[in-house]
């Protein structure tokens, strides 16, 4: 059989050549933006493509007839991409989820195969959806309090990921956003400013035009995501850049962000009112990272003050059963300090995203969560009312960083305490510790008997999957990862929360299908690390995104998923039905786009498509701690699990 | 009957939770009717399969359950009186979308729901939750 190529150009690199001519003149002036790119950030993309014909080895791929090089042969010694994955390697990214597109295909292929022996880190994390892969970043950021990297497919993927991003934006979840784009290739895949489509929900984007400008961008992107008002970060990296040869291009050094507290009078002035104080409290809310509660636990001891805590709410807040944390012995507090929370005298409150609105709602969308005056509370940071001192004034707020503020304060308080004071401190530390425990315990107390309600009865109450679940986890260091709003949220008066990742909270915009990315994203900080990760999996949810479980086996997740499953998207189903009510035409089919039967959905046998070992569906409550007991076991040994719950609507 | 629809309105209308423990009067209708229609009209949607739920509905003595009568007007008032009470996200059943028959079943069923909650001692994932918080000593 013989086989006609198709003619080829006379030069045939005279195509790209042009491309490339073009994108360095569309570049002039790039040497500028390079090196200040957080003001090109803010303004559309500077380059903008002309659409030129795709080039002869682009119809060729198209048409399937791609000729591959001969094997010997590197056209390209050391390609672009190599160099934005060791600058990934240097800022400690680990993990870069993504679902793969040609578009940043130079990138793929240089985590798959960069250095010697290839590299791991950062690992490409197989996503079978571009919104379960930010999820993963979500729950991962969360998790650790600092950012890991996706990768999107050019117009495409942006559009795929749109609602998660602007979940992670409402939380101010910093992670790096990595957009590949390939004018060359199908036309409807590329845009000129593709970083546009969500603009308004990202704290920053950047679409480099050179190599140099392309790690420089990557750099700032990292410090942007992390710097209050932290939040998603992206860049657009063009393919050329991906696969030029970067001949000797010396890598810049990754400078950290530099965060800034208060100033030193400040601190003083803090250090002394917490002093003279014969009562201070600290209001705590959600700290950056977990140096952030390090300090704030620290500043508690050294003062002796009593604490509230959000972590039941969320993640990174004060140790739940810390001997400080709780309403403390006296409730007369004299000054009251908030440490990312709201508080009577003075409040040291990070920006957060919604003072970027006017910059970056070009397009004057006004989403109702991200104006200016509203202010979103991190994620699920509801006090429980045992956590809550009541409600006070508002005082001062100083809107800067309580994390980077705290150990100025600690500075001042250590040159100021008397052995005197340090005596009255550690009395009060005692008084404190006593009350706050039994607060504690009196609370667990009134909560099991409200948990034991239904326990026998079938569909098998919320409140004992929880129940049931706390003592075969409480010695693992675990991580609730999955919003816990639909299933009753009963951990947070049973389970005990005293790590930055205890409990990840909601997810952030109330979008549907969160839940199993961001554990699998949990699931990934959580591998390396002992950890274990604990999904209550409301059903409705998990059919958004379902091929997350699919990346928990592939990946080998420690990852126990729990079905909440009340075969319905019941949270609907309740408005529906008030409303049927409310316009007195009867509540008989309310159930009508809301419920999830004929037929009921086989949860067990969806996870085994995906590999993942399950049982269920579980009706009789009383075969629940046995398998729990399985799926622990399984997880713990290094495989994801999903049991099947058939549960009580609420 | 329109003196106890008033203040029922009236309670509603307070948002006033009758605290006190009423006396329940017999049941006199069909409880399996009463299964089909709470499923049916989604009672079940914040009460729970089993009446517990949301709000609980077991065994609570509640004067709304005391008999067919109060819960009826308790369900019509809403409806059929002032529909758009300020509301608890109770539904309303007007007369018209669920039968004086079907309410009187329904109740039926609410009031057969059984009593389910075992001393918590005899629980051993409550007991082990009590006995590890107070054991346990926090671990930074
Ligand atoms: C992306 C998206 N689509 C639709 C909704 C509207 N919505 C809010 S709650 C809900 C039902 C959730 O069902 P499930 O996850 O099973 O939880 P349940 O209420 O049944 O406990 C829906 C569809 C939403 N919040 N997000
Ligand atoms: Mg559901």
């Amino acid at each position: 059989m013989s086989s006609k190529k198709p003619e080829q150009p006379k030069d045939p690199s005279a195509t790209t050549v042009d491309r490339r001519g073009f994108l360095k003149g569309a570049a002039t002036g790039a040497a500028a933006l390079a090196v200040t790119p957080v003001a090109r950030a803010q303004e559309p993309s500077a380059y903008r493509a002309s659409f030129t014909a795709p080039s002869y080895q682009q119809m060729q791929r198209d048409a399937g007839l791609v000729e591959l090089p001969a094997p010997d042969s590197r056209g390209v010694v050391r390609p672009g991409s190599d160099l934005m994955v060791q600058a990934l390697k240097e800022m400690g990214i680990e993990f870069v989820a993504s679902n793969n597109g040609s578009s940043f295909e130079g990138i793929q292929e240089s985590i798959a195969n960069y250095g010697s022996p290839p590299n791991h880190m950062p690992e490409f994390i197989t996503a079978l959806h571009e919104e379960s892969s930010v999820d993963m970043a979500n729950g991962y950021a969360k998790a650790e309090g600092r950012p890991m990297a996706v990768m999107l497919h050019g117009t495409l993927g942006i559009q795929h990921a749109s609602m998660s991003i602007f979940q992670a934006y409402n939380t101010g979840t910093p992670m790096l956003l990595i957009v590949g784009r390939d004018v060359g290739f199908i036309q409807a895949h590329t845009a000129d400013d593709m970083a546009a489509m969500c603009r308004s929900f990202t704290k920053w984007d950047a679409q480099p035009t050179t190599l140099s400008e392309c790690i420089d961008t990557l750099h700032e992107a990292y410090r942007q995501a992390v710097t209050p008002p932290t939040g998603p970060a992206m860049v657009v990296i063009d393919i050329e850049l991906q696969k030029e040869e970067a001949q000797d291009f010396d890598l810049p050094r990754f400078r950290p962000a530099v965060i800034e507290g208060v100033d030193t009078a400040t601190a003083k002035d803090i250090a002394e009112k917490l002093l003279n104080a014969s009562n201070p409290r600290l209001e705590t809310g959600m700290f950056r990272t977990p140096k952030g509660i390090g300090a704030a636990v620290e500043l508690a001891e050294l003062i002796g003050a009593s604490t509230s805590t959000t972590s039941t709410g969320g993640p990174m807040g004060f140790p739940q059963r810390h001997p400080l944390c709780g309403p403390g012995a006296e409730s007369n507090y004299d000054y009251v300090l908030g440490l990312e929370a709201d508080a009577s005298d003075l409040s040291l409150k990070r920006p957060i995203v919604n003072s970027l609105t006017a910059q970056r709602d070009v397009m004057g969308i006004g989403f109702g969560s991200l104006r200016e005056d509203y202010a979103p509370a991190p994620p699920g940071s509801e006090p429980t009312p045992l956590d809550r001192s009541p409600r006070q004034p508002q005082g001062t707020v100083l809107k800067v960083d309580a994390q980077a503020s705290i150990p100025l304060i600690i500075g001042e308080l250590s040159r100021l305490i008397t052995p005197a004071k340090q005596r009255e401190i550690e009395q009060r530390k005692a008084r404190h510790a006593r009350t706050n425990r039994e607060t504690f315990l009196t609370a667990l107390r009134v909560a099991v008997e409200e948990k034991k309600k239904g326990w026998d009865l079938s569909p098998v109450s919320t409140a004992r999957i929880y129940a049931e679940l706390w003592p075969l986890i409480m010695n693992e260091d675990w991580c609730l990862a999955s919003p816990s709003n639909f299933s009753g949220a009963h951990h947070r008066e049973l389970w005990e929360h005293n790590k930055p990742y205890s409990f990840l909270g909601t997810q952030g915009a109330g979008g549907m299908g969160y839940g199993p990315g961001a554990c699998v994203g949990a699931a990934l900080a959580a591998r390396s690390r002992g950890r274990f990760v604990v999904n209550v999996q409301p059903d409705g949810d998990l059919n958004y995104s379902p091929g997350a479980l699919w990346t928990a086996v592939h990946h080998e997740l420690p990852m126990l998923t729990v079905m909440h499953n009340n075969r319905a998207w019941h949270q609907e189903y309740m408005f529906l039905q008030y409303l049927a009510g409310v316009r007195g035409r009867g509540t008989d089919r309310g159930h009508i786009g809301c419920v999830l039967r004929d037929p009921f959905i086989d949860y067990s046998k969806m996870a085994q498509a995906y590999g993942m070992d399950s049982e269920g569906p579980i009706e009789n409550p009383a075969l629940l701690t046995a398998a729990l007991d399985r799926g622990v076991r399984s997880v713990k040994n290094g495989k994801p699990y999903l049991i099947d719950v058939v549960t009580q609507p609420r | 009957m329109k003196i106890l629809v008033i203040s029922v309105t009236g309670l509603l209308i307070g948002f006033t939770a009758p605290a006190a423990t009423a006396q329940q009067e017999p049941v006199i209708s069909d409880a399996n009717a009463g299964a089909q229609l709470y499923y049916d009209h989604g009672c079940y949607a914040c009460h729970g399969y089993s009446g517990y739920g949301r709000v609980d509905l077991n065994n609570t003595g509640s004067p709304w359950l005391v008999n067919e009568e109060i819960f009826r007007a308790f369900l019509r008032a809403r409806a059929d009186v002032a529909p758009v009470l300020p509301s608890t996200s109770m539904p309303n059943y007007p007369a018209n979308a669920l039968s004086d028959e079907g309410v009187n079943d329904i109740f039926a069923y609410i009031r057969s729901l059984p009593n389910n909650q075992p001393d918590s001692a005899d629980i051993p994932a409550l007991r082990t939750i009590l006995e590890s918080a107070e054991q346990r000593e926090y671990k930074p």
